[in-house]
């Protein structure tokens, strides 16, 4: 039987496995183009701005790929500021760490200020659930994960729907703010 | 006895006849006899200071030891300056033992070790072999190339630089390291000017421990 909930301003506190999403300073980082033919123009570096851009998109089965440490992002089209370390995959990006996966048409990594964001058709999922969302911010500092806009939370026994979720990532535990509906299975 | 009229012309005639014979023999007949087949005039000049100009404008100067010249083709030895210029400033410092100019094709061959060393921005170039294409003003390095330029170490399989335009064309197995980036490609154009490089195909950018 699904029992339906609404409660609005309601605190809920659940146990997700989820692994933080951790960039380390000073650890060795490296970005791959694959996958395309050699004649192909691919990217630009701009030495004085300290831009590097690629773009595969317009190259079937081409990805540019950046792995850090346990982080993996793929993607078809990015840009990456050296100065700051900023990071941004357009054209439908995804990261994973260890169980963890995030995917959304733009992906930005704020590598000064240690802070990861996901924009449009954001997916994360976890070992133990599957987050959808406008939006998506990461901050290392806090180790908050906060969804905005269309949130759903689904999860083996239910779902959950709100505008505006928290995920702390290290301590697996999930907060909603404002209105949120939830779905839940329960044994008759 | 006064002679005859006749005698008088008959001596006067064979004094001409053999003036005209001495001359001959004088004229040709003691000199060696021309070479059979036809040999290119060849010219050899030692201490010689060369100017390859373009369109008026001086393109490059070499000052060398041993100059030969065969036809078209120049050989350069025991090279002591080499300068190839740039709007009529020194752009290039050249140092290569022997070098080949065809005045016609206006190609430059220069015949390693080869080091170039430019005018700004720390440039420096080695490789075994170059050629100066003076119709393009190109500088090409067919073979195995490094580069030194403004804080980045260039290795290649193959180097076209078009010198005009700036522009750096690299190809296969290029390494650029700059700073704590390693990059591995295949090929890549970098703009001098602009400070910038297009690269082609699959790219590997590394960067490396302790860079930050």
């Amino acid at each position: 039987m699904i029992r339906k909930l609404i409660v609005p301003s309601l605190l809920v506190v659940l146990l997700v496995a989820a692994p933080a999403v951790c960039w380390a300073q000073g650890d060795t980082g490296k970005l791959e183009i694959i996958g395309a033919p050699p004649e192909l123009s691919t990217g630009r570096y701009d030495r004085q701005a300290g831009i590097f851009s690629a773009d595969v998109t317009g190259i079937e089965g081409a990805l540019v790929q950046v792995t850090f440490e346990e982080v993996k992002i793929v993607g078809q089209k990015m840009e990456w500021r050296t100065d700051d370390d900023y990071l941004i995959f357009t054209t439908g990006a995804t990261l994973t760490k260890e169980d963890f996966t995030l995917t959304a048409e733009t992906i930005e990594y704020y590598g000064d200020a240690n802070k990861l964001k996901g924009q449009g058709s954001v997916v994360v999922v976890t070992e133990d659930a599957t987050v959808y969302s406008d939006t998506f911010d990461y901050d290392e500092e806090t180790d908050q994960a906060v969804f905005i806009g269309n949130v759903r939370v689904v999860f083996e026994d239910g779902e959950l729907t709100g505008e505006k979720f928290v995920m702390f990532l290290e301590t697996s535990e999930l907060q909603f703010f404002g209105a949120f509906q939830g779905l839940f299975n329960t044994e008759d | 006895m006064p002679l005859s009229t006749k005698a008088k012309r008959i001596a006067a005639c064979s004094a001409v006849l053999v003036a005209v014979i001495i001359f001959i023999t004088v004229r040709f007949l003691s000199q060696p006899a021309p070479p059979a087949v036809a040999v290119p005039p060849s010219v050899q000049l030692l201490e010689s200071r060369l100017v390859g100009r373009k369109d008026g404008q001086r393109q490059w100067e070499i000052l060398s030891r041993s100059v030969l010249q065969e036809g078209e083709l120049v050989t350069l030895g025991d090279l002591e300056e080499m300068v190839v210029f740039q709007d009529q400033e020194p752009y290039l410092n050249i140092e290569a033992p022997r070098a080949q100019w065809n005045r016609k094709t206006e190609v430059l061959r220069l015949y390693g070790p080869v080091l170039v060393v430019g005018e700004q921005d720390n440039f420096q170039l080695e490789s075994d072999y170059l050629e100066w294409l003076g119709s393009s003003a190109t500088l090409v390095s067919p073979g195995p190339v490094r580069i030194l330029w403004s804080g980045m170490e260039i290795e290649a399989a193959e180097m076209g630089m078009d010198t005009e335009k700036g522009l750096v064309h690299l190809s296969g197995g290029v390494q650029i390291r700059d700073g704590g980036l390693l990059w591995k490609l295949e090929e890549a154009v970098y703009d001098l000017q602009a400070e910038s490089m297009d690269f082609f195909g699959n790219v590997i950018l590394e960067e490396e421990a302790g860079s930050d």
